[in-house]
């Protein structure tokens, strides 16, 4: 009998013990967008689940919201609900407006607590990422994974040309030229284009604030969120170029096209050239069985890309159990292991710069040519543009260059009509701002 | 009945004078309702109604004005939105109806055939909308999709038919077509059936050809349930957005814009709430009118058959 | 009209084909091996293999058992609510006389003409006040009351005679036992249609449903299958796309096509009232 009541006393504890840990874990909800192609949302559920059996404390619920503009409007509907995510990952160029909405809580005393000084813990991520990570001084996105555009090219269509594809265009001149030679048409219709590219809503602000950077142009006020630059020569003439492609030396097909009627027309080889994500280079890895070659994205006065990809925030309103849960979450994310692994599935290249010192990620990156394009470019990198109302500003740009790409209107009326559009957005900002002096 | 049917109705008349005053009975049995309609309908219109009139920008106090209602008629945006709606309403309400009349004047017998063809009609009925936008991003899809691959086989070069702001409309019109014409054409089926098979047989007999009878007899019959369907589609045309959400995000260039959707971007995406409301107040109110106006042109025609 | 009959009779058939077009395509490619940047995804001819490996893939990677439970957790809870609401107005303005009754009724009918769609931001916020943010409630809430089926519940009592009712009363019932014993049982048709056409909607509602909750675990079918639908854009994979699809559709076509008289007839039914 005695030794019956031990037996139940003792699988009392036990059972008590297994189950109190399981009581005591941290329950947080993760919002996390996938912007490009190919079988993230998957590979980013199975990622939670490993951080949620490597720390049986805290239980991780991974929500996948679409884009990254639906997981902005998600996240903020939940904040404005009362229920924050404890997590979530932001276009890297919307943390500024948390910031300036007050909605993102600064990190900075979380990284002092992990025993490390703010600015010491930045340079753990490459340079081009920091400017979108932090806002008056402080930290407030860690970045997760980045990207650049790049430009694919199909090296079977190139030789058949009498081009070089270990000599791809480097400048917009000589871009045209081979997208023109690449052109093949049977009468009015047009075979094989020589460029195509992305032009929906969020890509093609990014693709265009990259043509107008490597026309010499800063696109945006880096240093304070009231200002855009689209009326300006170095905007009007990158928009100028994309017109220009498209109706006067006809490389590029008119119209909106999205990622995956480019993608299907490189890997069909109706495209010999198309600019993408390298956050796409995996899926474009599998799915393109022609051999094919990435590179810079050509420029016409300066070499410079903007970055993209995402930043994991924490937003205010959280508990401190699910402020901590969340930054552990976070670091785990960007351990150079992880942010390794999830380059290497993806195509996005690591933040973390200590990613690409791992041995998996050098073999990687020996033997995967088209990845090591894209760190190269990050040598040209500067930050993705950022304001109050970003998704608004940048649409006001939007609207009218898919009006230039279907031939409604002419580059100096459209960037005219975006910048008094995105003024009149910014001007609620701009006069809490620098339009705000002393009485 | 075998007994005194006055004495029974008094009776009758007795229990109904003994119970509680009609008022207060009415009063409980609404109430379930009322609250709810109360809360969902006429609150959100009050509330909405206020916010409209507040004005609230970034960094400052909000403050009574008309400034919500001076932005929203100054936005392109929203003039843009309300003549999609105003295109998609036209495009959708009069070719559905029409061929919802055809197809059920065709198929009104009875048949095997004939409840085939009605059946294949029917059942985009069936499927929410966001599953016919995800079939139909398929079949749009420039060059590889369904539409531009078959009509390359007919020597038809291929179309960008979302990403053009010419056909983005178009195509999201032919969408919403496909998907609510079977379910008028049930409609008019019904309305068919009502009709006295005598009316055509006293027709035919005075001679009076197909056409003819179809005009004077069977379209005039028709009236209230082509008034039921004209409401019902002029509902949906303003209500429906759910594939201009998951499609085509009111792009290219605000082609498919349309007053729900211009609600929702201001509301989630600008986070511009004053402005959504003053949209919100102002649709509530075009949408009231425009249906009183349809009502009462039904009736007058119903008026006029009686 | 014999002799026009055939030309009629063959236009109709193409535009029945053509309806169909999208439906054939969806199992074409549903059942069609997923072959990496397919370029004849859009063939519509059954060609080479069968596979379900498309269906086996949705129903891993998508969460259809969840999203099927809440769809059907709503629309039955919202179908419950309302016919006790709609039963008790209607009865209301077909049997009593009351002052005010045509004011009242014109306020109900009002919201015939605002679905709660149109009035989505302040219903959120409603919703969010009421705390029912991100959960099934949430949806269903605005949804309790239908001026529609106040409507049709007056129109049917009016055509059953008083007298069954006034017989019950006499025997003692109060008025809610007549109501459910009596006359319920005699409006049953009027409330099936009433219950096909109010599932019929609220399975298929997207907007609000998107705009209410968050968590995967109170996702419905509509909003579930949306983001699934996009996921497998990206990947273009549209076998997977169309099994989706199809493990969402398939259903319902199916219920239709098996009910499909008593389907239509409610449609009818609640059209000629």
């Amino acid at each position: 009998m005695r030794i019956l009541r031990a037996a139940a006393a003792a699988l009392g504890l036990m059972a008590g013990a297994a189950i109190a840990p399981a009581l005591a874990a941290t329950d947080i909800d993760f919002f996390f967008p996938v912007p490009v192609q190919g079988k993230l949302a998957n590979e980013m559920q199975a990622l939670v689940e490993r951080f949620n059996k490597e720390n049986p404390d805290i239980r991780v619920t991974a929500v996948y919201t679409g884009s990254y503009d639906d997981t902005n409007v998600k996240t903020r509907a939940a904040i404005q609900a009362g229920r924050p995510p404890a997590a979530s990952m932001q276009s890297a160029n919307f943390v500024r407006e948390y910031v300036i909405t007050g909605d993102a809580m600064p990190l900075d005393d979380l990284i002092r607590k992990d025993g490390a000084a703010p600015a010491d813990y930045m340079q753990r991520f490459w340079p081009a990422l920091r400017v979108n990570a932090m806002e008056g001084g402080r930290v407030y996105g860690i970045p997760f994974h980045n990207s650049t555009p790049l430009l694919y090219i199909n090296e079977a269509a190139f030789k058949e040309v009498g081009l070089d594809p270990a000599k791809p265009p480097s400048t917009w001149a000589e871009w045209v030229e081979a997208a023109k030679k690449l052109t093949r048409r049977d009468g009015t219709n047009t075979t094989r284009w020589g460029l195509m590219l992305p032009a929906t809503y969020d890509y093609l602000g990014w693709i265009t604030s990259g043509l107008v950077m490597s026309n010499g142009g800063a696109y945006y006020n880096e240093y304070w969120g009231g200002e855009v630059f689209y009326n300006t020569a170095s905007t009007i003439g990158a928009v100028q170029f994309l017109d220009d492609l498209v109706h006067k030396h006809k490389v590029m097909p008119s119209g909106v096209n999205d990622a995956n009627a480019v993608t299907n027309a490189f890997f069909s080889g109706r495209s010999a050239m198309m600019v993408l994500s390298t956050g796409s280079l995996s899926f474009v890895r599998d799915n393109m069985k022609l051999p094919y070659r990435t590179a810079f994205l050509p420029f016409n006065i300066a070499a410079a890309v903007p970055i993209g990809g995402a930043s994991l925030i924490i937003p205010k309103g959280n508990s401190p159990e699910r402020v901590a849960a969340a930054w552990k979450l976070i670091n785990w994310f960007v351990s150079p292991e992880i942010a390794g692994h999830w380059s290497r599935f993806t195509g996005y290249f690591a933040p973390r710069i200590a990613a690409s010192d791992l041995p998996e990620m050098k073999a990687f990156m020996a033997s995967h040519p088209d990845a090591k394009v894209a760190l190269d470019q990050l040598a040209h990198a500067r930050s993705w543009f950022a304001t109050y109302n970003t998704v608004a500003v940048r649409k006001a740009l939007e609207d009218q260059v898919q009006a230039v790409l279907n031939g409604k209107i002419k580059a100096p009326e459209a960037m005219a009509l975006a910048q008094r559009n995105a003024d009149a957005l910014l001007k609620p900002y701009i006069d809490q701002g620098a339009l705000k002096l002393p009485q | 009945m075998p007994f005194d049917q006055g004495g029974l109705q008094d009776v009758h008349r007795a229990v109904r004078q003994r119970r509680s005053p009609a008022w207060a009975v009415a009063a409980a049995l609404l109430a379930p309702s009322a609250v709810f309609l109360a809360a969902f309908t006429y609150w959100p219109i009050l509330s909405a109604t206020l916010r409209a009139l507040t004005e609230q920008r970034f960094g400052q106090a909000p403050s009574w004005g008309l400034g919500n209602f001076t932005r929203l008629f100054a936005d392109d945006r929203f003039a843009t939105a309300v003549g999609n709606s105003a295109l998609y309403a036209l495009g959708t309400i009069g070719p559905s109806l029409l061929l919802a009349l055809a197809f059920a004047l065709a198929l009104r017998e009875s048949g095997r055939l004939n409840a085939l063809l009605r059946t294949m009609l029917v059942m985009p009925l069936l499927i929410p909308l966001v599953a016919a936008a995800a079939l139909f991003t398929f079949i749009l899809l420039p060059g590889g999709g369904l539409l531009d691959w078959h009509l390359a086989k007919l020597g038809i070069g291929a179309s960008n038919w979302l990403g053009s702001p010419d056909t983005a409309l178009g195509a999201i019109i032919a969408i919403t077509i496909w998907k609510n014409t079977g379910y008028y054409m049930l409609f008019f089926l019904a309305g068919l059936a009502g009709i006295p098979e005598e009316y055509h047989e006293a027709a035919k007999l005075d001679g009076a050809g197909p056409f003819t009878r179809l005009r004077r007899i069977t379209l005039p019959l028709l009236g209230p349930t082509l008034g039921f369907v004209f409401i019902i589609a002029l509902l949906n045309a303003l209500t429906q957005v759910d594939h201009v959400v998951t499609m085509t995000r009111g792009g290219p260039s605000d082609s498919t814009n349309m007053i729900l959707y211009y609600i929702y971007q201001q509301s989630e995406q600008n986070m511009d709430h004053g402005l959504a409301a003053a949209a919100t107040v102002v649709s509530v109110a075009g949408l009231l009118a425009l249906a009183m106006l349809a009502l009462r042109t039904l009736e007058r025609g119903i008026h006029y058959e009686s | 009209m014999k002799a026009n009959r055939a030309p009629v009779r063959l236009l109709v058939c193409a535009a029945a084909l053509l309806w169909l077009v999208p439906f054939a395509w969806m199992a074409v490619a549903a059942l069609r091996p997923q072959v990496a940047g397919a370029l004849d995804a859009a063939s519509l001819l059954p060609t080479g293999p069968f596979t379900l490996a498309n269906f086996a893939e949705a129903w891993r990677s998508g969460r259809f058992p969840v999203w099927y439970l809440n769809t059907v957790f709503v629309c039955g809870g919202i179908l419950a609510i309302q016919c006790v609401t709609v039963s008790l107005a209607g009865y209301a303005f077909a049997r009593l006389r009351f002052p005010g009754s045509n004011w009242v009724f014109t306020a109900f009918l009002l919201q015939l003409l605002l679905p709660p769609v149109v009035l989505i931001v302040p219903n959120l916020e409603m919703i969010t006040r009421l705390g029912l943010y991100d959960s099934l409630g949430g949806i269903m809430a605005p949804y309790c009351a239908s001026a529609f089926g106040v409507f049709l519940m007056r129109q049917t009592f009016r055509s059953i005679p008083r007298d069954f009712e006034d017989a019950a009363q006499v025997d003692g019932a109060t008025r809610l036992q007549a109501i459910r014993h009596v006359l319920l049982p005699l409006a049953a048709p009027g409330l099936a249609a009433f219950a096909i056409v109010s599932v019929t909607a609220h399975w298929n509602e997207f907007l609000w449903p998107l705009m209410v909750v968050s968590s995967p675990r109170n996702q419905v079918l509509t909003v579930g299958l949306a983001s699934f639908t996009a996921s497998a854009e990206s990947g273009a994979d549209w076998g997977l796309m169309a099994a989706g699809t199809m493990l969402v559709a398939g259903p319902l076509l199916l219920g239709f096509l098996a009910f499909q008289r008593r389907f239509v007839s409610s449609l009818v039914f609640t059209g000629l009232k």
